[in-house]
């Protein structure tokens, strides 16, 4: 059973993505796919961390799907996969936890008390590592299909995948 | 021989140009890269290129040796990904048909040409963004209604202070700060009991998601340099968002 949470999340995700790739002045026909991926890899990422998984792993899982789809799209819709992976991994940018990491830092500046200041320099490093980590496993994920393929475009990947 | 290096030279400031635009609308290095040569290939010329943040410097170099050499300053980076599209469909067309140079010009001015998104729809869009990213952090209906005139305001801030040319940090900042405050009303106002999702979500338009995966694409492309510089303004972008976040906390006590 799915739980309702996840794909409710799942739709906001959609939105999510759909609005940045209107900021990055996507081509309209891209849109709906940009809304359908965000979605799905949303929908993915939540589902693996309500099952247990750690959130790197999961944004990684998640980013991967939305990698590996912006190539259909590509093909599809006759536009580089970027244009639909990046608006739809916006929704998974670690945007709060790199929040918390300059708020930590400021914060950082203005502790006195010793056991106050080890715990804001804690959950400070905390954050910032898993800020790191998430943006790394996005763009890995993202960029899995040419990266294993070892092609330089798109384009060639479809020629290739056609042969065999 | 003179007209061939006025050719080789037209040619190099063409490319170049295509290079800066991709460059600035948000395009990873490598992918710079690989457009150009590909659309130098088609022209029966070879580059080398050196893409950095602010400047693209390239030789060319065509099939009788000679060689022509220029730098190009990028414009101030705006990310829009219908002239990345355009530009890349533009550079397998020619391959495929064998353009000029006339015909790529006239094809890249008709794509600048090309309309963006009406002004309201951007920002209602974005605005729903908003309220969507709210409403993934556990927000209820009301605080999404905030956020969502929380970032319809400071996406208006932030488009006007680029407008009127202020340093790029600094309108996020103004951003931020406005975007922060407007979130708080409806918590003062005593509309709804908490205000720490809308107000977390309220900045997020302003997080730079496509520096941060472009910085990590160049890295793991290899342009650890671009990757870096990338990286470095996306730290300053988040920094300033953080600033204008505490001013609004310090405003509102909490």
């Amino acid at each position: 059973m799915i739980p309702y949470n996840a794909m409710e999340t799942a739709v906001w995700c959609g939105f999510a993505g759909l609005g940045f790739g209107v900021l990055f002045n996507v081509p309209p026909r891209s849109l709906l796919v940009i809304w359908l991926l965000a979605a799905l890899g949303g929908f993915t990422k939540n589902i693996l961390t309500l099952a247990g998984t750690d959130l790197i792993l999961a944004s990684l899982a998640g980013a991967t799907l939305i990698g590996v789809l912006s190539i259909f799209a590509a093909h599809q819709k006759h536009a580089p996969p970027l244009v639909f992976s990046i608006p739809a991994l916006i929704p998974m940018v670690p945007g709060v936890f790199g929040f918390r990491t300059m708020l930590g830092l400021i914060k950082l500046s203005s502790s006195v008390s010793q056991e106050g200041y080890s715990l804001v320099l804690f959950q400070c490093i905390n954050n910032g590592i898993k800020t790191a980590l998430i943006t790394l496993s996005l763009a890995v994920g993202a960029s899995i299909p040419m990266l294993l393929t070892r092609k330089t475009s798109a384009k060639d990947l479809k020629f290739s995948l056609r042969r065999k | 021989m003179d007209s061939e290096i006025g050719e080789l030279e037209e040619i190099g400031q063409l490319l170049l140009d295509v290079g800066s635009k991709l460059m600035v609308s948000g395009a990873s290095t490598d992918r710079v890269r690989v457009t150009v040569d590909r659309m130098a290939d088609a022209l029966g010329c070879d580059v080398e290129l050196f893409i950095t943040h602010r400047a693209l410097s390239m030789t060319i170099k065509n099939a009788s040796g000679l060689s022509s050499s220029s730098i190009l300053r990028t414009p101030p980076h705006a990310v829009n990904y219908g002239l990345v599209s355009g530009i890349s469909i533009i550079s397998w067309r020619m391959v495929e048909e064998k353009w000029s140079v006339e015909k790529i010009k006239a094809e890249l001015a008709q794509l600048e040409s090309k309309p963006r998104y009406p002004r309201l729809l951007v920002l209602s869009l974005v605005a729903l963004a908003g309220a969507s990213f709210c409403r993934i952090f556990g927000g209820d209906g009301m605080e999404m209604a905030n956020t969502f005139f929380a970032t319809f305001f400071g996406l208006l801030v932030l488009q006007e202070a680029r407008k009127s040319r202020f340093n790029p940090y600094l309108c996020v900042l103004f951003a931020s700060i406005s975007a922060s405050l407007v979130s708080g009303i409806g918590y003062k106002l005593g509309l709804s009991d908490t205000m720490e999702h809308a107000f977390a979500a309220s900045v997020l338009f302003l997080i730079p998601g496509i520096p941060l995966i472009n910085a990590l694409t160049d890295m793991i492309d290899g342009n650890v340099l671009n990757g870096w510089v990338r990286g470095v303004h996306a730290f300053l972008t988040i920094f300033m968002v953080a600033v204008g976040l505490l001013f609004a906390m310090l405003v509102y006590r909490i």
